[in-house]
């Protein structure tokens, strides 16, 4: 028997080896006859085409510097996916609860609707049906919604982009930001202060007004003592009217990406919210209620605390198909690494390279995730006394 | 004398419904007052678009194009005709299923829930509102007709509930033969006999040990060669009788995005179980490499795989061997999804108590018969709600093909809006045509997978 099950895995192994062999092998066969690399040699060679909406990047600079734009890009669209749906998602779970039939009922048809069609049918419809052929006029009569008072503009709507106000440089902007570290890390300092004087003494902690006064106030001195280091820009159109200049400017695609993933993962969102909440023990609610806290005391303090610990792995998990879902930008014009990839295959770049550090880059993500998830799990565990 | 509470009032009216769910409090009030304008606004923008503004004629005029994409007009017949089988294989489904309930009900001594067809109606209310509005964008009468008759079809299939106990194995195999059947119609046998070749030989191995049931046979060298001769006869009929057919290279629209999520989700089942028996093996090889595949393919996104699919896939054959780009795809979606179904298969394994094992080895049984007939039925049963939901996610998936440039559903608009009275116009009515479409399946689905999940009793 033993010498079977020994016999079994190296049979296992040979077979998986042969199989690899045979298809590699046909792979190097084939791109040789047709003249296709398979080294990586290309990263250092020119990109050769331009990104849309990257005026800045140069299509002489070389291919990894691309790479690195789609990562930018994807971390970007994801980054304000998962917070879109985070948002929405715990907002529309609370709601399918809600006592209220018209809340909840609107909540139903939020989650159901969303959870229950393709993501990127979603996404085309943002790009195609909202932007490209939506009732957004382009950017040369683009809707300038003005700042009350005042003859700046607040947004600038068009199917190409959206301006909004943004800051820029007046010259210590740099130090500015340091100074911005500092304070959130003095901030957090004086959190864990009036957390241990609540501890130790009893006495109220005020918390959120003490670290936001920090905060606030340390900034204004910076702001003062650095002398002005950043101004807003309001968004304005160029003279031609034909690009924005000042404010920050938001491509349609991204907001196509971002928008959608966030609307259709905060369905996902919405459920784990609801179903965790549904997971805290009645009487906890119960012995609240017992103790006179107000609804929202009871969310605050006794449900929402235990709730998150039941919903933070799944909600971990739904960020990551969230990241992995950016890939779908590939059926839009949003210049994320997928995307990337196919227009650069489809300029000559050699394909198996190309995807290999694709998937790479996917896995990294995963893997990443996957860290925080284990870290997360460790950290939720309950510590028995 | 203390004076008597009145009885509290009943709420039980219009009026107190209205108050205990709109206005219980004050926030509660509040909220209500704000959501109702918004959603009648919402209810009146909808019904704008629905019933006046809504250029619904790009659906009309393309409904078979969504429907079936480029397949040969002159064939038509045969997508016909395989919904007529699949029809069929609906009705006997369900029979069978629901006299297979009465019958477990029956010997557990519950009272059997008979379910009036009605039932089905207010179960698949979306795909009824579905089939009714495609009838309505319909422009003749026959595909009334044809409704009508594939009703009448499935009807027919219903039937099967009166097969006797014995065999009512018999309807899955009738449920199976005709969904080959419908997909044979189709592609015909040019081509694809392997495809057949390799069910016929699954099913007849499946019905091998059901008949041990019914007449126990001799031998496993006997029933090998029984298996081994059925597969041999049936895979000679079809390489004899070739029927030139439409292949799935050249099928697209709805017709595609289904067969592709059938596809890869059938085809990946062996796969997945395979692979989910490696990864609780206590062989350490198998164990690796099984894991290795899992984590690698779910670390990534189903677009990458696809992209291996279509620029590499084809490099990786002997020089020479060509598959289109459909095949590719599908092969693609099989590798992705096979470990999305390993993952399952694991939870509905190890959601197994160890004690059946122990009771299996007690009684004497070898590890392999340990795992056929006692572990792998209970535990392929507790994950047949998971199944049904993974399969809807491959189904969503399918509209991935679109970035391909494969006009399955998604990707038929494409083709909508090159002609020239569409060309950058009503790209939201048929967005919102295709969502519905993607919905009414996808809810149905995920309605269904809940319905079976309270009845089999099972959840991970």
């Amino acid at each position: 028997m033993r010498v079977l099950r020994v016999v079994g895995q190296i049979v296992a192994i040979v077979v998986v080896f042969l199989l690899l062999r045979w298809l590699f092998g046909n792979l190097v066969d084939n791109s040789r006859r047709v003249g296709l690399s398979l080294d990586f040699g290309f990263l250092n060679r020119p990109t050769q085409f331009q990104i849309p909406n990257h005026a800045e990047f140069d299509p002489r600079s070389p291919v990894y510097r691309m790479v690195l734009v789609g990562i930018k890009n994807t971390l970007l669209a994801s980054v304000f996916g998962i917070a879109l749906a985070g948002v929405l998602g715990l907002i529309i779970g609370i709601s399918r609860l809600s006592q209220n039939w018209l809340t909840s009922r609107l909540a139903s048809a939020y989650v159901e609707f969303f959870r229950n069609i393709p993501p990127l049918v979603i996404i085309v419809f943002f790009a195609f049906a909202v932007f490209l052929h939506g009732p957004l006029p382009n950017l040369r009569e683009g809707i300038e919604v003005g700042f009350p008072g005042t003859s700046h503009n607040l947004f600038i709507f068009s199917l190409e982009q959206w301006g909004v106000p943004s800051v820029a440089d007046a010259g210590n902007l740099a130090y500015f930001a340091i100074a911005m570290l500092v304070g959130l890390v003095v901030a957090a300092l004086v959190w864990r202060w009036r957390t241990r004087i609540h501890d130790q003494t009893g006495a109220p902690h005020h918390r959120v007004v003490w670290t936001f006064g920090v905060l606030v106030a340390l900034l204004a001195v910076a702001y003062v003592l650095l002398g002005e280091p950043f101004r807003i820009t309001w968004p304005t159109l160029s003279e031609n009217r034909r690009r924005l200049i000042d404010g920050f400017a938001i491509n349609a695609g991204f907001i196509s990406v971002a928008g959608a993933l966030g609307l259709y993962t905060a369905s996902h969102v919405a459920e784990i919210v609801r179903g965790s909440i549904l997971a805290v023990s009645r009487g906890q609610s119960e012995a609240a209620n017992a103790l006179a806290l107000t609804s929202f005391q009871t969310y605050r303090f006794v449900i929402l605390p235990q709730a998150l610990r039941i919903a933070l792995p799944p909600l971990i998990n739904q960020s990551l198909n969230l990241v992995k879902n950016t890939s779908l930008a590939a059926a839009v014009a949003y210049a994320e690494i997928t995307n990337l990839t196919q227009a650069s295959i489809g300029n000559g770049r050699p394909a198996v390279p190309s995807i290999v550090i694709l998937m790479a880059v996917y896995l990294f993500f995963s893997l990443i995730i996957s860290l925080i998830l284990n870290v997360v799990n460790r950290r939720l565990q309950l510590v028995a006394r | 004398m203390t004076a008597v509470a009145a009885p509290p009032r009943s709420t039980n009216t219009a009026l107190g419904w209205v108050k205990t769910r709109l206005f219980p409090n004050a926030t509660s009030g509040i909220v209500t007052v704000l959501l109702f304008p918004l959603i009648v606004y919402l209810a009146y923008r909808v019904f704008l678009f629905v019933v006046v503004n809504g250029r619904w004629e790009v659906v009309r005029r393309n409904l078979t194009l969504f429907m079936q994409g480029t397949f040969p007009r002159d064939q038509q017949w045969r997508i016909l005709v395989q919904i007529l089988f699949l029809a069929f294989a609906a009705g006997v489904g369900t029979a069978t299923a629901s006299a297979a309930a009465a019958d477990r009900a029956r010997e557990a001594g519950i009272p059997v829930d008979r379910q009036r067809p009605i039932e089905i109606l207010r179960r698949f209310w979306p795909v009824v509102l579905l089939v009714l509005i495609l009838l309505y964008f319909a422009n003749t009468v026959n595909p009334w007709l044809f409704v009508l008759g594939a009703l009448a079809v499935s009807l027919l299939g219903t039937t099967a509930r009166f097969l006797p106990t014995r065999l009512r194995h018999l309807g899955w195999l009738l449920v199976a033969l005709s969904i080959i059947a419908g997909f044979q119609v189709v592609s015909g046998t040019t081509g694809r006999s392997w495809l057949a070749a390799a069910v016929v030989v699954s099913i007849g191995i499946w019905l091998s040990v059901r008949l041990e049931r019914l007449a126990p046979l001799p031998r496993l060298a006997f029933k090998t060669a029984l298996v081994a001769l059925a597969a041999a006869v049936v895979f000679g009929i079809y390489t004899f009788v070739t029927v030139p057919g439409v292949g799935w290279d050249r099928w697209s629209g709805l017709h595609l995005t289904l067969w592709v999520s059938a596809l890869a989700i059938i085809l990946s089942f062996p796969l997945g179980l395979l692979l989910a028996l490696a990864r609780r093996s206590t062989l350490p090889a198998l164990r690796v490499l099984a894991t290795g595949y899992i984590e690698l393919i779910r670390g990534v996104p189903l677009i990458t795989l696809l992209f291996m699919g279509q620029f590499i896939l084809g490099f990786m054959l002997p020089a020479g061997a060509t598959l289109s780009s459909i095949s590719r795809a599908i092969a693609a979606m099989t590798l992705f999804t096979a470990a999305y179904v390993a993952e399952i298969v694991r939870g509905g394994l190890q959601a197994l108590p160890y004690g059946q094992t122990e009771a299996a080895q007690a009684v004497g049984l070898s590890p392999g018969k340990t795992m056929r007939l006692i572990i792998l039925p209970q535990a392929l049963r507790a994950v047949i709600p998971a199944m049904v939901g993974q399969f809807i996610s491959i189904f969503k998936d399918s509209s991935l093909l679109f970035i391909l440039a494969i006009n399955e559903f998604l990707g038929v608009r494409s083709l909508v809006h090159a002609q020239t009275d569409f060309r950058g116009i009503a790209h939201a009515e048929t967005l919102v045509f295709v969502a519905l479409v993607y919905w009414a399946f996808a809810y149905s689905m995920s309605r269904e997978s809940q319905r079976l999940e309270r009845r089999l009793r099972v959840g991970l």
